[in-house]
This record gives structure tokens, sequence and C-alpha cells, in this order.
């Protein structure tokens, strides 16, 4: 049966058995043609249907059609340039989205250079010190330095001490307050460039409960106001104004980052 | 656009052998590059390969439904003779376009495109959208049928 099936496709394939020698299109039929070159009926079919294509050869085109020949490019396909590929609606398209793409990661990539543990809640606390008003904070005339007594006696705030590089600013104000995170912060007014320094917790591991920490001071921005952050004994204090890095700078010791 | 797919000479001698008649080979083949050119123009070629004989092929065939439509007869048969090729040499290109023209549909568009010796058996298969099966039957019929209508033609030629 599958022999049957076998011989029909060869005769199948031998009645399309190409003219020219170069169009012997795959296998099968290359196989098909040489088992049978050489039979007569194979070599009769082969001079006729060559006879036939030699005389199609002979028929002679017409001149108004023959002008077709002269323009080929009129039906091709226009080439694709560089200029095209760029202005083509859809690669625009794609290519705007992946600059946005590549944009917002960007930004995000380049926020995330700057943060450290505790850099979240730096950034809140840039926003309470831009919405603060002097007359909000109790008053109180005193050294910065002075104050961590005040904190620990009156709040029970154990180790929120203004570093030594702030600790001789008078103060205007100070009050203490809980943040969206239930969180006691210390917020100090002083006379100096209307500086502000708050402290608050130090941010820990969620597992373990261990202080994250980071050396030296470290900066935070938001909306025009700038913050040097620095954490000692599990409290991070920063000093805070409303300007840039450089207007800080003059009072920090030590390695910044 | 490879200029084996868009061998112009041979879409119109296509044309010429679907239709057998010169003005109407002219007509459709202007018709079809015209197509194409404004297609062209707009960026709308389609992708397959020998798109346009495919195109030619149906406006070919669109244009001979208008035609006399031969009746159904049996024609004779003949195997093929060792001097088939001499017979066909003398023949004029016209008289071969015109007996293949004549034949019904698929066989009119296999013959033609087989013998114009421009495709292998896979592309005629897929521009005339044919099985192998048919494609076999319709060559090896035409072919006995063309040796018939030779042998009629030179025994008439001969009594003359």
């Amino acid at each position: 049966m599958r022999t049957l099936r076998l011989l029909r496709r060869r005769r199948a394939l031998l009645n399309c058995a190409p003219i020219s020698h170069d169009r012997l299109a795959d296998r099968p039929m290359r196989a098909a043609v040489s088992r049978e070159n050489g039979s007569d009926e194979f070599v009769n079919q082969q001079n006729f249907d060559r006879a036939v294509a030699e005389l199609i050869r002979l028929v002679p085109i017409p001149p108004e059609s023959a002008e077709w020949f002269l323009d080929k490019e009129a039906i091709r396909a226009p080439r694709w340039t560089w200029r095209k590929i760029v202005l083509n609606p859809a690669v625009l398209a794609i290519s705007i989205a992946v600059v946005v793409i590549a944009g917002v990661f960007a930004f995000h990539l380049l926020g995330r250079l700057d943060d450290f543990p505790g850099s979240a809640t730096a950034r809140k606390l840039l926003t309470v010190a831009g919405s603060t008003r002097s007359v909000m904070l109790d008053p109180v005339s005193a050294e910065a330095g002075t104050l961590s007594d005040l904190f620990f006696m009156k709040h029970g705030l154990e180790h929120y001490d203004v570093p030594e590089e702030f600790a001789d600013f008078q103060t205007i104000g100070c009050r203490v307050f809980d943040d969206d995170e239930s969180q006691r912060i210390a917020q100090i007014w002083v006379g100096e460039k209307h500086m502000q320094f708050f402290l608050f917790p130090a941010e820990r591991d969620t597992k373990t409960g261990a202080v994250l920490t980071f050396p030296g001071w470290r900066y935070v921005r938001q909306e025009g106001w700038v913050g040097a952050v620095k954490q000692q004994n599990g409290v991070c204090f920063m000093a805070v104004l409303k300007g840039r890095e450089k207007d800080l700078e003059p009072y920090l010791s030590g390695p910044k980052e | 656009m490879s200029d084996r797919k868009q061998n112009l000479p041979q879409l119109y001698r296509f044309c010429f052998l679907m239709l057998g008649d010169l003005r109407k080979a002219q007509d459709v083949f202007n018709t079809t590059l015209r197509e194409a050119a404004v297609r062209a123009a707009q960026g709308e070629l389609p992708k397959e390969s020998f798109w346009l004989f495919r195109e030619a092929r149906w406006r070919c065939l669109e244009a001979s439904k208008m035609d006399l439509q031969p009746e159904s007869v049996q024609i004779d048969e003949h195997d093929i003779a060792p001097q088939a090729a001499s017979q066909i040499k003398q023949l004029e290109p016209a008289q071969l376009a015109i007996w293949i023209s004549a034949a019904p549909d698929p066989q009119r568009t296999a013959l033609a495109l087989f013998y114009l010796d421009e495709f292998n058996y896979v592309e005629i298969l897929d521009i005339a959208e044919l099985k192998l099966g048919t494609l076999s039957r319709c060559l090896a019929q035409g072919r006995r049928q063309l040796q018939a209508w030779l042998d009629a033609k030179h025994s008439g030629a001969s009594k003359e």
C-alpha cells in the first residue's frame, strides 16, 4: 500500500519535472528525476516540454507593454532609509516611550544613590521644616547642646543629643511631637541662619531590630530645603536650612557624602 | 523584489498564454502593473512572493469569464511521440497560446505557469493554489491532449 502511494507520488513529481535542471526544487523531485533519467518516456516528455518552452520564449512583447520594463522601480517597494525608519510613527512612539521609561528609571536610580537608613523620614521632616512657624514651638533660649537633658527629663528621650558641631548654637524654641509612624521627633529652632534641628530614632532592621548605621554626614534635599543627617547612639540628628548643600558644609566636620 | 519575482516579460507572456489574445493580454498586463504602481506609491505592496503573477492570474480568469466558453467535449489524448519536438517547432507562438487559453482552469493556469519555465513545481502550486496531484494531472493530460492536437494538425496538413 505504501509502495503504491510512493509510486503514485513519484509519478506525480515526474509529471511536474522541471524543464530546466536548475529548477529542481527539492530532494524528492531530484530523486524522482534521477531515478527516471534515461527512460524513453521521460526523455520524450522532457523533449516535448523543452520544445513548448522554447516556442513560448518566442512570444513577442508589444512595445507598449515593453515600456514597463524600463520603469521597474515604479512597482518596487520603497527602500527603507534611516530617516524613514526614525520618522515612522510606530518607531517614534516606541523611542519616546523607551526614553521616558529610561528617564524615570534613571531618576529613581539617582534618587536611590543618595538613600541611607532613615532618609525617608529625613525627607518627610524637611517638609515639616518648610511648614513650621516659630510660634508653633515652645520658646527656649539656651545652647542647643543643653537640650538633650530637657528631652530626657521631660519626654524620656534617651540619646537625643545635638552633635558638637551644632551644640553651641542659641535656640529660639523646641518641641517634641509624634510623626505619622508614631516616632518621637524632637525639633529645635536656632537663630543661626534660621536653621532647624531634628532628632529622630534611627531606622532599624525589621527582622533583628538592630540599628542600621551609616558613617558621617549624609545630605537630603526636598523642595529647596537641604538637610545634613548624622546617626549616633541609635538616634539621627538632622540640621536643616532653606538653601543648598554648600550653605551647610561650613558647619560640618568629618566625612561628608 | 528580486528580478525573478518581477520578471515582467514573463508576466506578459503568462497573460498571453492565459488569454490567447494580444489585446486582452496587454490590457490585463497593463492594468496589473498600473495597480501595482499605485500600491507601491502608497507603500502597500504585498509581501508574498510572485504576487504579481497571482494578481495577473485572477485578472485573466476574470477577463475570460465574459468570453465564449468552450463546450465540454471529450478531447483526444495521445502518447507523447518522439517527433513531438519537431511538430511543436512548426507551430506559431500564438497558436500555442490560443490552444492553452482554450483549456479549462486550473489546467490553463498550470500549463501557462509550467511552460514559462520560470517557476519550480512548488512555486507553481503556491501561485495557482493547487495540490501536487491536481497539477500533475493537469500537466500530464495537457501534454497528451496537445500531442493529439499536434497529430491531428499534422495529419490534416499532410492530407492537404
